[in-house]
């Protein structure tokens, strides 16, 4: 009888915690033609989570980025998600983890074709309703904006609203960001990233941000993980790894900290 | 009068020599440096030829359908090596994709069109196998290997399309629809538009060959007529099977795109 109920007691203690981690690296590695590009990277993100991925360019960054919706796989150790195989079933990833690219991808055709490009192959997609397209553009900012609209003549910022508009139709857990505002100007990379912080409330997003700017960054992520040479060496707050070399390590300028904020 | 046949000896093959000396003169005089080329492929023309008639004569005296499918096998084989030389990219497995695709299209157009088109008796005969097989596997091989050409160019050019689709929750097959029209519209474009000029423009090689040769023109038509059909079905054929097998050879079984094949220069 004790033991049930201290395996009962284990489970509640334990069921939650299980229950709110999204990712789990265990010793990951990627290897790419002799290159070690990351290094035995071990750490969990958990759901709700603001997560920065800060270093400077070559750090690894990007192809970290790509292995939380398996576009990557790693050389050896062990993703999961929500506690299986991260690549179980792909498909079904892909669609629960979102991802804005730097340079946003606008196909040819209208707004309402690139909003509803998933529906080549999913039929809740091309489903979709003309009122479900227009809260999606609502909610990343593009108003008055035509469906029928050619989609190519957007100016780059509403065309990076436009893919992230087009990633949220897939109602995703996790949004990831490949240095989403590094080819906008500071005010419109604040009033994206500040979208997006809004949405990561109302739809109770993850957020993974890949950057180099960690005084953008800093305003929005509560955690940041800092990547050198394909290693992680930092993985807290933002003011507790400041208190250390991390981000000096890292080959970010320290005298940038003392702007942010 | 309408004359049987027109003979041509080996004097007056000599005699169309004057061709090639005249474009060698112009070549040579505008400098264009392609004197070197040029009369290889005029020596290898005419070896190649003339050995294919020696061949071709030994081989309609033998009458068995094994004849008959080691020569095409073969000439698939050389077509499909041919296909892989003429590749900038190197794709992996291409040599067996071009076999697989060429074989599929011969065996499908070839079988109709001896069984059910032509009833040639036996089916296996030489006389109409042989330059039949011999135009849809040319085709076949002259339209995958642009179009394969054609597809590399537009993976490359579209990488992050194709992962972008991915990353929406797209199979690779979906994610290369747009780098496969691209190249299959491109490789099928030609054959359309000869469909829409021949008779007007030009008169094809084999209505040609055929009335010199003495046939009535409206069979010679005829004739023509079903192998406009059959090359632009061999075209569709052969590049889809080709293009089939090639773009799984760009994504892992984790449905991710290969993207260092992209980068490799042949």
């Amino acid at each position: 009888m004790s033991y049930i109920i201290s395996f009962c007691l284990c489970a509640i203690y334990y069921w939650p915690m299980e229950n709110d981690l999204l990712f789990q690296f265990e010793d990951v590695h990627l290897k790419v033609d002799d290159l070690n590009i990351l290094q035995g990277l071990n750490f969990n993100i958990s759901k709700g989570e603001f997560v920065a991925v800060i270093g400077a360019s070559g750090a690894g960054k990007s192809s970290l980025l790509r292995m939380f919706n398996a576009l990557t796989s790693p050389s050896s150790g062990k993703i999961t998600f929500r506690g299986g195989e991260i690549d179980s079933d792909i498909q079904a990833l892909r669609k629960n983890v979102g991802v804005l690219f730097q340079n946003p991808v606008v196909f040819e055709g209208t707004v309402r074709e690139n909003l509803l490009i998933a529906g080549r192959w999913d039929q809740s997609i091309s489903q979709t309703l003309d009122h479900e397209i227009l809260t999606a553009l609502d909610q990343v900012g593009l108003v008055g904006i035509k469906l029928t609209h050619h989609a190519r003549d957007l100016s780059g910022g509403e065309q990076q609203r436009l893919a992230l508009a087009r990633t949220l139709l897939n109602h995703p857990q996790v949004l990831l960001l490949d240095e989403p505002t590094s080819n906008l100007d500071p005010k419109l990379a604040r009033e994206i990233m500040d979208q997006i912080e809004e949405l990561r409330g109302a739809l109770n997003l993850t957020v993974i941000a890949v950057s180099h700017d960690h005084m953008l960054m800093r305003r929005y992520a509560k955690r940041v993980i800092i990547l050198s040479h394909g290693k992680i060496i930092g993985d807290g707050d933002f003011k507790t790894l400041d208190k250390s070399h991390a981000f000096e390590d890292a080959g970010l300028l320290k005298n940038e900290v003392t702007d942010a904020t | 009068m309408r004359p049987d046949f027109y003979v041509l000896s080996w004097n007056d093959l000599l005699v169309s020599l004057l061709f090639i000396a005249c474009s060698l003169f112009l070549i040579k005089k505008w400098k264009l440096g392609l004197e070197n080329t040029l009369l290889i492929g005029t020596v290898r023309t005419f070896v190649q030829l003339t050995l294919m008639g020696y061949v071709l004569t030994w081989f309609f005296g033998q009458e068995h359908w094994a004849f008959m499918l080691a020569l095409l096998f073969i000439m698939i084989v050389i077509a499909s090596y041919e296909g892989t030389r003429r590749q900038k990219h190197a794709i992996p497995h291409f040599f067996p994709a071009m076999l697989v695709a060429l074989l599929g299209s011969a065996i499908l157009i070839l079988g109709t069109i001896l069984l059910f088109i032509l009833d040639v008796e036996p089916w296996f005969s030489p006389y109409a196998a042989i330059p039949i097989g011999g135009m849809i596997i040319g085709n076949g091989l002259n339209s995958t290997a642009l179009t394969a050409n054609r597809f590399v160019g537009e993976m490359k050019h579209r990488e992050r399309e194709i992962e972008t689709l991915l990353a929406l929750g797209a199979t690779p097959k979906l994610a290369v629809h747009d780098a496969m029209k691209a190249s299959i519209h491109a490789a099928l474009i030609p054959n359309i538009n000869a469909m829409m000029t021949v008779g007007l423009v030009q008169l094809p090689g084999v209505m040609t060959g055929q009335i010199l040769a003495g046939i009535d023109p409206i069979i010679a038509v005829r004739y023509q007529i079903m192998i406009m059909y059959m090359w632009f079905t061999t075209a569709t054929l052969a590049n889809m099977i080709m293009l089939a097998i090639v773009y799984r050879q760009y994504f892992t079984s984790k449905l991710q795109l290969r993207r260092e094949l992209l980068r490799e220069k042949a």
